[in-house]
């Protein structure tokens, strides 16, 4: 079944037609809670990595939307992401971040649950429910699909949802990028110690449209391009591997995810990067060129900012990291942010990653703290009553997406945007706005997976 | 019978750490941040952990290490006078216009001092801060917790050598850190 | 009445005293405050217990008959 044409927000409050998108969908209360139910219950998103929770009996407490849930591997090794809120009253059976416990235990009445989500501990259960209660019933309540994909975990509430690697679709080999090694193996990553996590005064769909592709936000980042925080001493990220490149913005959509990349010319040379460190440079100098050794002709492309549609955010290429959104009501965003290096680089590589990584990135970052006002006062502006009567613009680009494209014989999917000379686009922004407009039409996944 | 010398030692040194540490709180809050960074050793360390919620027993997992977990903060010099020269662009868009700072410094406490009190060269302090920020017009943040640090006499100028801060929160509720605690 | 025990200072072999007049000896302890492995020892009011493990809520702990010597 083709998606609609038009809905309150495929073509209304969202007009992909004009370039128009209502202010109403970030300010507007009853909007948000549609979006609840729209989105949040049935996209996948994303929970965590598996080094987190490596052993049996390991937790990691993660949210779903506004939900808390509990990621964990039970005695058998099997992981689970069960919702953390006791069945019996409501309370949070878990009030820690992370750990290793056999049972989750209620301290309000005293239910404890397996750490395969059973309810295994019932008070007064001969005395007062006289063995009638019928635990099998009452486990935890268990997310509808989880999947691991290249150590990253994944889970969704919605039964019907397709398969993770379906719902990827061809943005597959984008978010690779982000999971593979260094140099391109499958060798394991690991998440470093310590999940950020902080509040913006802003909805969350600020920052997801800004890590879909804003390209068009550099004037913003100024001043750390001024002072120089990257890993060879100048601006905030090595750039010398982009310079014979083509900038191009790919998006999907009929999934809702996007990404920008760059594309070398085939046969450039490794650029020097990481400069600052010899023992570091190395390192990715050679895990760079045994990275396009094994890619072959893809391993021209490398990564940029991208977006997992919903809350999803990517950051492959430097610094690497993957964040989500959390919504926390219609006018604040809770992000967690989860920093990864190559589980096997030696101590050296992760200590430079890791102080580049918390001097870009997060509220003590000299990069994403900008941003984080801009998303702060950009969305505080536009709840007034006159404000919200005049939508944003994102017209940039418009009619310039190219499918089919190729370059000196590598053959790009999605819909493509060639920013080499336009400098900037929109388009990765209005796919994402279009995907989330047939989100909060559609019924159901029957009409959401119109690919089939 | 006379007050014991060690203890005026200790009231000296107490009180010359207090007031250093007020004057920087000054320099902070009055925005003098090239004076400020003058007051930081070549070699700190700059070091605010993050903190789980840990079950009881398990408190040695509390906070995110130095050294070798994402913190707050985890930096030396040079990261520290980037952050100044941000925020002097004018164009530093979380910084401009300037939040107003106030910094409030007590508790102090002399934990340790070498080779001795009486004439120390480095001494180990804590205390407790209260940081009140406020911007444009009603942004508010306060950031309260503890700090522990090294402070090194040069040429007889006091030099922050070590600062660790422990701020009471597990979700940051401030949406950025760009101020210096 | 009994003092409260802490069921978190509670080890294996540790034997207690539990409603219905049975006894157990402590498997092991997960450590939540509120519940402890057991294994019953004697239970007259339903000999089939004896020998098998169950959990055991704290609040049905009457008293701690003898603590294991490690």
């Amino acid at each position: 079944m083709a998606t609609k044409t038009k809905g309150r927000f495929v073509n209304g409050l969202v007009d992909m037609k004009a370039g128009k998108i209502s202010r109403e969908i970030f300010v507007n209360e009853e909007i948000y809670a549609e979006e609840q139910e729209q989105v949040f219950t049935r996209a996948w998103l994303f929970i965590g990595h598996e080094s987190q929770v490596p052993k049996p009996g390991d937790y990691f407490v993660s949210g779903m939307g506004e939900e808390s849930v509990i990621l964990c591997r039970d005695r058998e090794g099997a992981l689970h992401v069960f919702l953390n809120s006791c069945r019996h009253r409501g309370m949070k059976v878990c009030r820690y971040d992370e750990g290793n416990t056999p049972v989750f235990t209620c301290p309000y009445h005293g239910w404890s649950y397996a750490t395969d989500g059973k309810l295994v501990g019932v008070p007064f259960f001969k005395d007062a429910y006289h063995e009638k209660l019928d635990k099998s019933k009452w486990g935890l309540v268990e997310v509808a699909q989880m999947e691991v994909y290249k150590g990253s975990i994944w889970a969704t509430w919605d039964p019907a949802a397709p398969p993770f690697t379906e719902y990827l679709g061809d943005f597959k080999m984008f978010f690779d990028l982000s999971l593979e090694a260094w140099n391109g193996t499958d060798e394991p990553l690991e998440v470093i110690g310590g999940v950020q996590k902080w509040l913006i005064p802003c909805n969350w769909k600020f920052p997801a449209e800004n890590f879909s592709g804003d390209s068009y936000h550099n004037i913003s980042h100024r001043s750390v391009d001024m002072v120089g925080i990257g890993p060879s001493g100048t601006g905030r990220r090595d750039t010398q591997e982009r310079a014979d490149s083509r900038r191009l913005q790919v998006s999907f959509p009929d999934r809702g995810h996007q990404t920008g990349i760059y594309v070398l010319p085939g046969g450039s040379p490794t650029a020097a990067s990481y400069q600052q460190s010899p023992e570091v440079a190395d390192y990715f100098r050679e895990a760079e060129e045994k990275r396009r050794a094994i890619k072959g002709e893809w391993g021209r492309v490398t990564g940029s900012p991208g977006e997992i549609f919903p809350n999803t955010a990517l950051h492959p290429r430097q610094p690497r990291s993957i964040a989500v959104w959390h919504p926390r009501g219609a006018h604040q965003t809770e992000v967690w942010r989860w920093y990864l290096v190559d589980a096997g680089a030696p101590y050296a590589v992760k200590d430079f990653l890791r102080q580049y990584y918390i001097r870009y990135s997060g509220p003590g970052g000299l990069t994403e703290q900008d941003d984080m006002e801009n998303w702060n006062y950009a969305h505080s502006a536009s709840r007034g009553t006159i404000a919200r009567r005049h939508p944003y613009s994102y017209e940039q680009g418009m009619g310039s997406e190219q499918t089919n494209f190729e370059l000196d014989g590598l053959k790009i999917p999605g819909t493509v945007m060639d920013l080499t000379e336009a400098k900037s686009s929109e388009q990765n922004l209005r796919n994402f706005y279009k995907r989330w407009a047939e989100f909060m039409d559609a019924p159901s996944w029957d009409e959401l997976a119109d690919w089939r | 019978m006379a007050v014991s010398k060690s203890r005026i030692d200790h009231l000296l040194l107490k009180y010359e750490i207090e007031q250093f540490l007020y004057q920087e709180a000054e320099l902070l809050d009055e925005r003098q941040f090239e004076e400020w960074l003058d007051l930081l050793a070549e070699d700190i360390r700059y070091w605010m952990p993050m903190r789980r919620n840990v079950k009881f027993g398990e408190l040695d997992r509390e906070f995110t290490r130095e050294g070798q977990d994402i913190s707050w903060f985890d930096e030396g010099k040079d990261t520290l006078v980037r952050r100044v020269n941000q925020i002097l662009t004018g164009v530093h868009w979380a910084e401009e216009p300037l939040s107003r700072i106030c910094h409030s410094v007590s508790n102090v406490q002399i934990l340790k001092a070498t080779p001795s009190m009486s004439q120390p060269t480095e001494v180990t302090v804590k205390c407790r801060f209260l940081i009140y920020r406020n911007r444009v017009q009603t942004e508010t943040d306060f950031l309260v917790g503890k700090r522990e640090e090294v402070l090194r006499s040069v040429n007889g100028q006091w030099k922050i050598a070590q600062r660790k801060i422990i701020l009471d929160q597990n979700v940051l509720l401030a949406k950025n850190l760009t101020f210096f605690f | 009445m009994a003092e409260v025990v802490n069921v978190r200072l509670l080890k294996a072999g540790d034997k207690l005293q539990v409603s219905h007049g049975a006894t157990v000896v402590v498997v092991s302890n997960p450590l939540d405050g509120v519940w402890i492995f057991a294994r019953y020892l004697a239970s007259p009011k339903d000999p089939s217990l004896e020998g098998t493990e169950d959990m055991i809520f704290a609040q049905d702990i009457i008293e701690v008959l003898e603590i294991s010597g490690d």
